[in-house]
C-alpha cells in the first residue's frame, strides 16, 4: 500500500546499483527473519531474543508477527522476574515512539503502544499526562493523523477512568477532574482550528466534547467553577449562539471550506440543539425558528459577497447547499409551503452549478430522497 | 469551480487490460524477488494475493496465475494453534488475513479443501474474536477497528456460519460508530472515515440490516467526497484524492442505491489517469509508484461504474467478489431458515 511514493525512473547504473545494495540487505534480513522466527516456534524467551525482535522491527515495523512474539517475550520474562515491567515497558514507549515517527500511519506500532499502556496500567503505573502531551506532539506533525486522534482519545478516556477510581467516594470530584480534562480538549480543538480552519479532525472531535461537558457541568453543585466557559455552557442555546459566532468568521474568510459548513449544519441540526430549542425555549429566549432565519440571512449575506466578488456572478455552492438545508427545515417546522418554490429554485441552481452532484439534487427536485430525515 | 466549468473533461483513455495483468503477474516474479520490498512486503502477502487475484477475476484473467500454487500458499498459511490464517507461512494469524484467505479459496471455488474439521477451527477462531460489545478484534492483542468486524462477518458468512446473536451484537456496535455526519468511524467516537463507512456499511448489508441508518444523510457526506479539479475521490473532508476511495466510496453507494449521486464520467477519467501505462498497475494518483493494493480497488470501482464499457465483471459491492461468485454465498436471513 504505497501512498504518496513519486514514480522511480531509474537510470541503468541507478537500477544495477539498487540491485547490489539490495542484495546486501535481503541477506540480512532474510538471515534476521529465519532466525527470529525460529526461536517463536521453539518458544525461546530470552533477553537475546527480545533484542532480535528489536533488530528486526527496526527493519520492518509492519511485521506484526514479531511485535506478537515480542509481547509474548515480555510475558515470560515478566513473569519469570528476569525483566522489571514498569522499566521495561517504559523503554519501550521510547521504541515504539522512535518507530511512530518514521511510520505514523502503522497500525502494529500504535497497537503495541496501546499494549504497553494497558500493561502499565495493570500496576497502576502508567503515565497519562506524559501520553497526553505525546498525543499533542503527534499531531503537530500531522494534524488529520486519525491515528492521532484516535490515540488522543484513548488517553482521554483513560484519564477519566483513573479520576473516577481515585475519587471514588466523592463523586462531585469526579465530575469537576472529569469537566477539567474535557474543557481542556474542547479548548485544544479552538487552538487547532484557529491554525488551520480545514482541519474537520478538531471539528469532529468538538461535536462530541460539547454534550458531555454541558451533561457533566449541569451535575457540577459548585456553581463558581470554571469560570472561562460556564457561560457558554448555561444552555444548549447559549452554546449554539457561541458557536455560531465563533464560525461565522470562518464561513467569510473561505466559504470553500466543507469543515465549517458540515459543522454548521450539525449546529443546526442536531436533537441535542434542536430539541432544547423547540418550540419555543423555556427561559424565553429566542426559538429554533429565529435561529434558523438569523442564520439564513448570514449565508445569503456570505453567498451575495462571494457572487459580488466572482469572475462570473455566479453563486458559491456551499451557501448554496447550506442555503438549502436551511429552507427544507424551515419549510418541515412552519409547514410553508411557498419554501418549496425557494427550494426549487436553489436546486436548479446546484445542479447547474455543482454538476459533480447533480443526480443527487435530481432525486431531492423529484422527491426520490430527502436531505435529512430528521 | 468556475474555473472548472470551462475546463474540458480530460481526455478519456482506455483500460490496458493487458498491462495490468502483466503488473500483478510480475509482482511474485525472477525479478520482484530481487528487490528488497518484495521480502520486507511478507506480512502483507495474503492480502496482497487476494487483491492481485481479484483484480484478475474482475478482468477475466484469474488463470494468470497458477491456481494450485496459490492455493497451496494459501493453505501453507494455515496456522493449527490458532484456527486462523497468517499472512505468510509461520506468520501469526489474523482476521484480515484470515478473510483474504477464505476469500482466495471461494475466488477459486475451493473452499471445501478446508475441510469439516479445518473449516470448524476457523470458525471458532473468528467467533473467539468477538468482545463483549459486539466489536471484534483482530487476533487476541486487542485492536479493536470496525475493519475487523467487517472482516470477520464477511468471513462467517462466506463459511456460511452467521448467527443472529454473532450479528446483532455486531450491529449495535457498527451502529455505535455512527457520526453526526452519517458517516462511520473507526470506532465510537471516531471520526468519519470513508473506508471505515464501506466496511459498517457491508457489514450492516451482510446483517440484512441497511434500514437501521440514514441512507439519505450517508449518501450526501459520500457524494461529497469527489473532488476537483481531479473527479477522484476522497476519504475525509478536506484530503487529497486516492484512487482507493474509488471503491470505499462507490461499493459504500451502490449498498444504498446511490452510485448517481456523483459524477461516474469525472471519476472514470479519474481512475484511468493513475494507471502506469509502462509497468502496468494502478497507484493512488497518477504519477505515483504503482501497487497492488490501489490496482486492485482501481480496477473493482472502475467495474461498479463502467464495467461493460471496459469489459469487466460485475463485482458485488458487499464481499468485493465478482457477482457470479457472491451469488452462491448463503445470504443472512433467507438461507439460513
Amino acid at each position: 500500500m504505497l501512498h504518496e511514493v513519486k514514480k522511480q525512473r531509474l537510470t541503468e547504473e541507478a537500477r544495477l546499483n539498487k540491485l547490489k545494495k539490495d542484495k546486501a540487505k535481503i541477506k540480512t534480513y532474510r538471515a534476521l527473519t529465519e532466525e527470529v522466527l525460529k526461536g517463536k516456534i521453539e518458544r525461546q524467551y530470552s533477553k537475546h531474543n527480545l533484542d532480535l525482535t528489536t533488530k528486526l522491527i527496526d527493519l520492518n515495523p509492519e511485521f506484526y508477527t514479531i511485535w506478537n512474539y515480542r509481547r509474548e517475550i515480555f510475558s515470560k520474562l515478566f513473569e519469570d522476574g528476569v525483566l522489571d515491567k514498569k522499566e521495561t515497558l517504559e523503554k519501550d514507549l521510547g521504541f515504539s515512539m522512535e518507530q511512530l515517527k518514521r511510520f505514523p500511519k502503522c497500525y502494529w506500532i500504535w497497537n503495541h503502544r496501546v499494549w504497553c499502556l494497558l500493561q502499565l496500567q495493570s500496576i497502576n503505573e502508567a503515565n497519562w499526562m506524559y501520553e497526553f502531551g505525546i498525543a499533542s506532539k503527534l499531531l503537530e506533525m500531522d494534524s488529520r493523523n486519525f491515528h492521532g486522534w484516535y490515540y488522543r482519545r484513548f488517553v482521554v478516556e483513560n484519564m477519566e477512568n483513573n479520576m473516577k477510581i481515585r475519587h471514588k467516594d466523592d463523586s462531585q470530584q469526579q465530575i469537576y477532574q472529569y469537566l477539567s480534562i474535557n474543557i481542556k480538549e474542547y479548548q485544544y480543538t479552538t487552538a487547532k482550528i484557529s491554525k488551520n480552519i480545514s482541519n474537520f479532525s478538531a471539528w469532529h472531535n468538538r461535536s462530541k466534547l460539547i454534550p458531555k461537558i454541558y451533561d457533566n457541568l449541569k451535575l457540577l453543585s459548585d456553581t463558581t467553577a470554571f469560570p472561562s466557559i460556564r457561560h457558554i455552557f448555561q444552555s444548549p442555546y447559549h452554546i449554539l449562539m457561541h458557536e455560531l459566532n465563533y464560525i461565522k468568521t470562518g464561513i467569510y474568510m473561505d466559504p470553500d471550506d466543507t469543515s465549517v459548513w458540515l459543522y454548521l449544519h450539525w449546529l443546526l441540526l442536531d436533537p441535542f440543539f434542536v430539541e432544547y430549542l423547540k418550540p419555543e425555549s423555556s427561559d424565553g429566549l429566542s426559538s429554533y425558528m429565529d435561529i434558523l432565519k438569523s442564520q439564513l440571512q448570514v449565508v445569503m449575506e456570505v453567498n451575495a459577497l462571494e457572487k459580488e466578488e466572482s469572475s462570473t456572478g455566479e453563486d458559491n455552492i456551499w451557501c448554496l447547499k447550506s442555503i438549502l438545508i436551511i429552507n427544507d427545515v424551515l419549510e418541515k417546522e412552519t409547514g410553508d409551503n411557498s419554501i418549496l418554490n425557494t427550494k426549487l429554485e436553489i436546486l436548479e441552481k446546484l445542479i447547474r452549478l455543482d454538476p459533480l452532484r447533480k443526480g443527487r439534487y435530481l432525486d431531492y427536485r423529484n422527491g426520490a430522497a430527502k436531505l435529512y430525515s430528521l | 469551480m468556475e474555473e472548472v466549468n470551462k475546463q474540458d473533461t480530460p481526455a478519456q483513455k482506455s483500460l490496458d487490460k493487458m498491462k495490468h495483468v502483466e503488473f500483478v503477474q510480475s509482482l511474485d516474479s525472477k525479478v520482484s524477488r530481487q528487490s528488497y520490498e518484495y521480502w520486507i512486503s511478507e506480512h502483507l502477502r495474503m492480502n496482497g494475493l487476494y487483491w492481485g487475484l481479484t483484480a484478475l477475476a474482475t478482468m477475466d484473467k484469474l488463470d494468470a496465475l497458477p491456481s494450485s500454487e496459490v492455493i497451496a500458499f494459501v493453505m501453507s498459511c494455515w496456522n493449527e494453534n490458532t484456527g486462523g490464517f497468517g499472512a505468510f507461512p509461520q506468520h501469526d494469524a489474523h482476521i484480515l488475513s484470515t478473510l483474504s484467505a477464505l476469500q482466495i479459496l471461494i475466488l477459486y471455488d475451493r473452499l471445501e479443501s478446508l475441510g469439516d474439521e479445518r473449516k470448524n477451527k476457523v470458525k471458532n477462531f473468528i467467533l473467539g474474536l468477538q468482545l463483549p460489545n459486539g466489536a471484534f478484534q483482530g487476533d487476541s492483542f486487542g485492536e479493536v477497528d470496525t475493519r475487523f468486524v467487517y472482516t470477520a462477518i464477511q468471513s462467517l458468512a462466506l463459511l456460511g456460519e452467521l448467527s443472529k446473536e454473532v450479528i446483532d451484537r455486531a450491529t449495535d456496535f457498527i451502529l455505535k460508530c455512527t457520526n453526526f455526519d452519517g458517516a462511520f468511524g473507526r470506532a465510537p467516537g471516531a471520526e468519519s472515515h470513508a473506508a471505515q463507512v464501506f466496511t459498517s456499511l457491508a457489514t450492516l448489508a451482510i446483517a440484512n440490516n441497511l434500514h437501521l441508518i440514514d441512507q439519505s444523510k450517508l449518501g450526501s457526506w459520500l457524494s461529497e467526497r469527489q473532488v476537483l479539479p481531479s473527479g477522484g475521490l476522497n476519504g475525509r473532508p478536506e484530503k487529497l484524492p486516492d484512487v482507493c476511495y474509488s471503491w470505499w466510496v462507490l461499493s459504500s453507494l451502490a449498498l444504498i442505491d446511490k452510485i448517481h449521486w456523483i459524477n461516474s464520467e469525472y471519476l472514470e477519467s479519474f481512475i484511468l489517469s493513475c494507471q502506469d501505462l509502462e509497468s502496468g498497475g494502478f497507484s493512488d494518483r497518477s504519477g505515483n509508484q504503482p501497487d497492488v493494493f490501489h490496482t486492485c480497488f482501481a480496477i473493482t470501482g472502475l467495474s461498479l461504474i463502467q464495467g461493460k464499457k471496459h469489459g469487466l465483471k460485475a463485482i458485488d459491492p458487499v464481499y468485493c467478489l465478482p457477482s457470479e461468485i457472491s451469488a452462491n454465498i448463503k445470504k443472512w436471513p433467507v438461507d439460513y431458515s
